[in-house]
C-alpha cells in the first residue's frame, strides 16, 4: 500500500493528476464490473516551483486528427532523427531545430521527469487583463461604502497595465466612461429592456448603428480607441476612477414601504458581456459582479419587488411554484454561454442576508471557471480577505489567475473520452477519441475554461473500449495526454502538456492489483461529482439511489464475504475508507438540500465541482482534529464519540472552521486557568488549535466561516450536525467511561449504515 | 522591505455584520506566510468494527503536527486532569511560548518605537518627488497628484490619520528618497488593504507619484535624492 500511496502522491505532485485505478482493466466488459470508471481529477495548472517553462513551441504529430504532442513515452529513432507518437503509432520526422539531438543530448520534452513541462508560445500579440467592474448600487450605505473602498484598494492589486471598467446599476444601468481628463460621462440603459450585443455596441459607439437602431448616438470612431474609452489601463485612469467610485452614491430612485429596490442585474450584465464582446472577443478578462441582492425587474428578474411575495425556496421550486425561475435561469445561460464563447469569465461576490438568485446566475461562473462567494455584507472580513485573494500572486510573483484555457484530452486507442465535470465548456470537437457514453460534459475531447487557477480541478472520465476476446499484450501500456492552451497572468500564451501511462491488467487473473491500485480519496471525489452533476438535473433521492447502488456493486466486486452471512464480510486496505465516504457524501449539502437554501445549495456545489483532491475530500468528509494534554494534536473520528469534556476539537468543513471546547476545557477557560502562570500549558493548550486554524485561514479560498464555540453552546450545532452521530437518544445505552455526546438526531449512524451496506452485499437476492 | 512587526497582525471579524466572520489578517502579515506548518489533512480510519482490519492505521502515521508546541511535550508527562477539575499545572515542563503570531504579536506591541513621524519630512519628499516629475509628466497628471498630495497633509495635519498610517507613510517615504521603488509601491499598497477607509481619497496620488518617478532618468532623480544639493541650487 506505502508503495502505491508514494506512487500516487508523486503523480499528483508532478503531474497533477490522480486516477481512480492506476491499474486499468484491459477490457470494456472488466471495466464496467469494476463499477467506478476509469476517471481521474486533473490539476491543469497545478503550481510547481521546480517547472522552469520552456521558451520554445512543442513539437506535434504530423497526423491530422492526432497532433498528439511529442513526449517521454514516445519511441525515439536518435539516427534517422525521427519520434513515433504513441498515440496514432505515426512515424515523424523532428523539425530541423532537432537536428543536434542524440541519446545524450535529449530536449526537455524526452526526459522522464517531464512528464509535464509547460512551453512559452511567442505566437500572437500579448493582450492585457481585462478587469470590468458591473457593482450593484441598491445596498445599504455601510454596504456600498465598504465595497466602494474594496473596488479602491483592488485598483492596487491590479496589475499597471491591467485595463479596467466600470458599469453601475440600479433602477437603470450605466456604463462609465473613463478618461484620464475632462469630466466623467456615462451611459445610460434602461434596466428593463433586453438588448442585443449589437444594439448595446452601437449605443456605446462601439460598431455603426444599424438602419434600425433605435435610439443610438451618433457613430463614434470605429477605432479601438472608441472601447478604450470604457477600459482604459490601471495606471491612466486610477487616481479617476478612485474619485469616481469614491463618489457613487446608492441608487437615487426611491423604494416605497413593502418594496424591494428595482435592481436590473440581468441587462447590466448583458450590457457588460456585449461590450466585451464587441471590443475584446478571445481575450482573456474578468467581468466581476458585485450584488446586495435578487434582480427584481428587467430580463433575469428572480422575484418582483413586492417584499411580500418572497423569493423562491426549495419548497417553492418543487411545487413548481417558482415562477422566474425557468426564464431567468435561461436567461443567464444564454449570457454565459456567450461570455464562454468569447473566453471571458464572470465572477459573483454575492453579499446578502436573504437570498440573491445565485441559482438562476451560477451558470454564469460555473460555464466561464469565475467565482463565486457568497457572505452576509461587504463590510466583512470574509468578504474583504476572499475579494483580496482573487489578485493573490505565486512565487515568481505572477497572479494567480490565468484565462483563455483550452483543455485537450488525447487517448491511446483502447481509451475513449467520456466527459470532463468542472469550471468548463464543451468545445464540441469531434475526433475518434470521443465515446458515445457521455459522463459529464461530454461529446467533445476539448473544453474551455475561460479563467482558471492553480487549484482548478477538472473531473475526466474515460471508457476502456478494448474487446473482451481482444487482450492487451502483456505490459502494454495506455496513455493519455492532456494538452492545456491558456494566456498567462503576465499575458503570454502557454501551453502544459502532461503525458501519463498506467499498465493495463487483466482482471480476472489479476484482480487484486487492479484492487490494490484503487485510489479510493479520488474515487470517492470523482464519484460525487458524478453524484453532484446528476443532482443538477435530477431529483434528490434518485441520486442517492444511484449512489447507494455503486457503493452496493462495488462491495459486491471488492469484499470477501460468505453468501448472506453479513458477519463474514470484509473489505481490503484500499478500499477501507471508501464507504465512510460516501456515508459523510450522502449527508452533505452537495446532494441534501435540507436546511440549505437553493442559493446556498448552489453555492456549496459550485465549489466542490472546481476544487483539487485535498479540498474536495475536506468538503466531503470533514477533518476533525483533537487537542489534549495526552500528547499532540491527533486526527480522530468525526464521531459523537470523539466529543470529550477534556479535548479541544478543530473541524474544517471547508466551508466552516471550528474550534470546540470539550465541557471541562470549557469550565478551565471561564475559571481564567490560562492566565495563571503555572498553567502556562492549559494555556498552550488553547492556543495549539488557534494557531492551526489561523494557517487554514490563511491560505482558504474563499475564506471559511470562522466558529469559536464549547460544549453547549448553541454554535456547537455546526460540529453536531456533521459527526456521525453513534450515540443518539434512541440508543443511549452505557459507552464505558468516555462517553461522547449523544446526537438528537433520527439520522442513520454509520454503523447502521454500514451494517445496511454488508446485508446488501453479501444478499443473493441483489 | 522591512516590514515591522506592527504591521503583521490580525484584527476579529465583523460579527455584527456577518455571522462567524473569521479574522481578518494585515497585509504584511498575509505576504510573510511562510510554507504550512501543520498540515491537518488526516483522518482517523472507523474501528474495525466493520471490516476487520487491524485499527492501527490513522492516515499515514509520522506526518502529525509536530511544530506545535504541545508536541514538544513528551505524552504521558501531563498527568491528566485530577477530578477535582482543574488543568494539571504545567510546571514540570518548560515549554517554549507558541510561536505563533498570537504571541508575536503582543511583543510587538510592547517593542514598538517611540518615533512620531514627522509630517514636514514625509511631505517634502513627496513634494520633491512631484517637482521631479513636472519636469516629464503632463501637467494634469501633476495637478491630480499635488491635489491628493494635499489631502494627505491635510488630513495628517489635522490628526485624521493614525499612528501605523503615519509610520508607515514615514517609511514609504524614505524608501522613495532612496530610489527603493518596488518596497514603496509595496508599502503602498499594504496602506491600501489595511488602512483604505483612511487612505484611499489620497493614497493613489502617492502611487502614481511612485509609478511616475520610477521611470524618471537619474539627473531628474538628484533633487529628490539629495536634497540638501538641490535646495542650495535652487536659492
Amino acid at each position: 500500500m506505502s508503495t502505491y500511496q508514494e506512487f500516487i502522491q508523486q503523480n499528483e505532485d508532478r503531474d497533477g493528476v490522480r486516477f481512480s485505478w492506476n491499474l486499468w482493466p484491459s477490457s470494456r466488459l472488466e471495466a464496467t464490473r469494476l463499477v467506478v470508471p476509469v476517471s481521474c481529477l486533473f490539476t491543469p495548472l497545478k503550481e510547481r516551483t521546480d517547472l522552469p517553462p520552456v521558451q520554445y513551441e512543442p513539437v506535434l504529430c504530423s497526423r491530422a486528427n492526432c497532433k498528439a504532442v511529442l513526449n517521454p513515452l514516445c519511441q525515439v529513432d536518435f539516427r534517422a532523427k525521427i519520434w513515433a507518437c504513441n498515440f496514432c503509432f505515426q512515424r515523424n520526422p523532428f523539425p530541423p531545430s532537432y537536428a543536434g539531438i542524440s541519446e545524450v543530448n535529449q530536449p526537455a520534452e524526452l526526459m522522464p521527469q517531464f512528464s509535464t513541462i509547460e512551453y512559452i508560445v511567442q505566437r500572437g500579440t500579448p493582450a492585457p487583463l481585462i478587469f470590468l467592474y458591473v457593482v450593484d448600487t441598491c445596498l445599504e450605505e455601510e454596504d456600498l461604502q465598504a465595497l466602494k473602498e474594496s473596488l479602491q484598494m483592488s485598483l492596487s492589486l491590479l496589475p499597471p497595465n491591467a485595463l479596467v471598467g466600470l458599469i453601475t446599476f440600479g433602477r437603470m444601468v450605466q456604463v462609465h466612461e473613463l478618461s484620464c481628463e475632462g469630466i466623467a460621462k456615462s451611459y445610460v440603459f434602461r434596466g428593463t429592456k433586453d438588448l442585443s450585443s449589437k444594439q448595446i455596441q452601437e449605443m456605446l459607439g462601439l460598431a455603426k448603428p444599424g438602419a434600425t437602431g433605435p435610439q443610438g448616438r451618433p457613430p463614434a470612431l470605429q477605432e479601438p480607441a472608441a472601447s478604450c474609452r470604457f477600459l482604459q489601463p490601471v495606471h491612466k485612469v486610477d487616481m479617476n476612477l478612485t474619485d469616481l467610485l469614491g463618489e457613487l452614491q446608492r441608487d437615487p430612485w426611491p423604494v416605497p414601504q413593502g418594496k424591494r429596490p428595482l435592481r436590473s442585474t440581468g441587462v447590466a450584465l448583458s450590457v457588460a458581456v456585449g461590450l466585451l464582446e464587441g471590443t475584446f472577443p478571445n481575450t482573456g478578462a474578468r467581468v466581476m459582479l458585485f450584488i446586495g441582492g435578487p434582480p427584481t425587474q428587467g430580463p433575469g428578474m428572480v422575484v418582483g419587488d413586492e417584499l411580500k411575495t418572497p423569493i423562491r425556496s426549495w419548497h417553492d421550486i418543487q411545487k413548481d411554484n417558482a415562477r422566474h425561475l425557468k426564464k431567468a435561469t435561461k436567461y443567464y445561460e444564454a449570457l454565459a454561454n456567450r461570455s464562454a464563447v468569447n473566453g471571458h469569465s464572470i465572477d459573483i461576490y454575492a453579499c446578502a442576508l436573504d437570498q440573491t438568485g445565485l441559482l438562476e446566475m451560477k451558470c454564469l461562473s460555473n460555464l466561464t471557471g469565475g467565482h463565486i462567494v457568497m457572505g452576509d455584507s461587504f463590510n466583512t472580513s470574509l468578504f474583504k480577505q476572499t475579494f483580496q485573494r482573487v489578485f493573490s500572486k505565486d512565487y515568481n510573483g505572477d497572479f494567480r489567475m490565468a484565462f483563455g484555457g483550452l483543455l485537450e484530452v488525447k487517448t491511446s486507442r483502447e481509451l475513449k473520452v467520456c466527459g470532463a465535470i468542472g469550471p468548463c465548456v464543451s468545445l464540441n470537437c469531434k475526433g475518434p477519441c470521443i465515446s458515445e457514453n457521455e459522463m459529464g460534459i461530454g461529446g467533445t475531447s476539448q473544453w474551455k475554461i475561460c479563467s482558471l487557477n492553480p487549484s482548478t480541478t477538472l473531473g475526466i472520465y474515460f471508457e476502456v473500449v478494448n474487446q473482451h476476446n481482444a487482450p492487451i499484450p502483456q505490459g502494454g501500456r495506455g496513455a493519455i495526454q492532456f494538452v492545456t492552451q491558456y494566456q498567462h497572468s503576465n499575458t503570454q500564451r502557454r501551453i502544459r502538456v502532461t503525458t501519463i501511462a498506467r499498465n493495463w491488467a487483466d482482471a480476472q487473473s489479476q484482480i487484486q492489483h487492479i484492487e490494490s491500485s484503487f485510489d479510493q480519496e479520488a474515487a470517492a471525489v470523482l464519484m460525487a461529482r458524478l453524484g453532484v452533476f446528476r443532482a443538477e438535473s435530477e431529483e434528490g433521492p434518485d441520486v442517492l439511489r444511484w449512489l447507494d447502488r455503486q457503493l452496493i456493486r462495488l462491495c459486491q466486486k471488492f469484499g470477501q464475504f460468505n453468501k448472506d452471512d453479513p458477519t463474514s464480510f470484509r473489505l481490503s486496505e484500499s478500499l477501507s475508507l471508501y464507504p465512510q465516504f460516501m456515508f459523510h457524501l450522502r449527508r452533505s449539502p452537495f446532494l441534501q438540500v435540507f436546511n440549505n437554501s437553493p442559493d446556498e445549495s448552489s453555492y456549496y456545489r459550485h465549489h466542490f465541482v472546481r476544487q483539487d483532491l485535498t479540498q474536495s475530500l475536506i468538503m466531503i468528509q470533514p477533518i476533525l482534529y483533537s487537542y489534549s494534554f495526552h500528547g499532540p494534536p491527533e486526527p480522530v473520528l468525526l464521531d459523537s464519540s470523539s466529543i470529550l469534556p477534556d479535548r479541544i476539537l478543530l473541524m474544517d468543513t471547508f466551508f466552516q472552521l471550528v474550534i470546540y471546547h470539550g465541557e471541562t476545557i470549557d469550565q478551565w477557560r471561564k475559571a481564567g486557568y490560562q492566565e495563571m502562570a503555572e498553567y502556562e500549558n492549559f494555556k498552550q493548550l488553547l492556543h495549539a488549535p488557534l494557531d492551526d486554524a489561523q494557517e487554514i485561514l490563511q491560505t482558504r479560498f474563499p475564506m471559511p466561516r470562522y466558529i469559536d464555540t464549547e460544549h453547549g453552546g448553541s454554535q456547537a450545532r455546526f460540529l453536531l450536525s456533521k459527526v456521525n452521530p453513534s450515540q443518539t437518544h434512541n440508543n443511549l445505552y452505557t459507552w464505558g467511561q468516555e462517553t461522547g455526546a449523544p446526537i438528537l438526531t433520527d439520522d442513520v449512524s454509520l454503523q447502521v449504515f454500514m451494517d445496511h451496506l454488508k446485508k446488501l452485499a453479501v444478499s443473493s437476492s441483489t | 522591505m522591512e516590514s515591522n512587526m506592527e504591521d503583521k497582525y490580525i484584527k476579529p471579524g465583523n460579527q455584527e455584520r456577518g455571522w462567524n466572520d473569521p479574522p481578518q489578517f494585515s497585509y504584511n502579515f498575509q505576504m510573510a506566510r511562510g510554507p504550512q506548518r501543520n498540515l491537518l489533512n488526516k483522518r482517523a480510519v472507523a474501528p474495525e468494527v466493520f471490516f476487520g482490519l487491524n485499527p492501527n492505521s490513522v492516515g499515514s502515521p509520522g506526518i502529525t503536527p509536530s511544530s506545535n508546541p504541545l508536541a514538544s511535550a513528551p505524552c504521558g508527562v501531563a498527568p491528566p486532569p485530577p477530578p477535582t477539575g482543574r488543568p494539571p499545572a504545567g510546571s514540570m515542563v518548560t515549554l517554549t511560548p507558541p510561536v505563533g503570531p498570537l504571541g508575536s504579536q503582543k511583543k510587538a506591541n510592547s517593542s514598538q518605537s517611540q518615533s512620531e513621524p514627522d509630517v514636514e519630512g514625509v511631505v517634502s519628499v513627496l513634494d520633491r518627488a512631484l517637482a521631479a516629475c513636472r519636469q516629464t509628466v503632463k501637467d494634469q497628471v501633476c495637478n491630480d497628484v499635488a491635489k491628493r498630495l494635499h489631502l494627505l497633509e491635510d488630513s495628517w495635519r489635522k490628526g485624521k490619520l493614525s499612528l501605523p498610517v503615519r509610520r508607515r507613510m514615514d517609511t514609504l517615504a524614505q524608501e522613495l528618497q532612496l530610489g527603493h521603488w518596488d518596497s514603496a509601491d509595496d508599502i503602498h499598497r499594504s496602506l491600501m488593504v489595511d488602512h483604505v477607509t483612511e487612505v484611499s481619497q489620497w493614497m493613489v496620488g502617492v502611487k502614481r507619484l511612485i509609478a511616475e518617478t520610477r521611470g524618471l532618468s537619474p539627473e531628474l532623480l538628484e533633487p529628490l535624492q539629495n536634497p540638501a544639493e538641490s535646495v542650495q541650487n535652487n536659492d
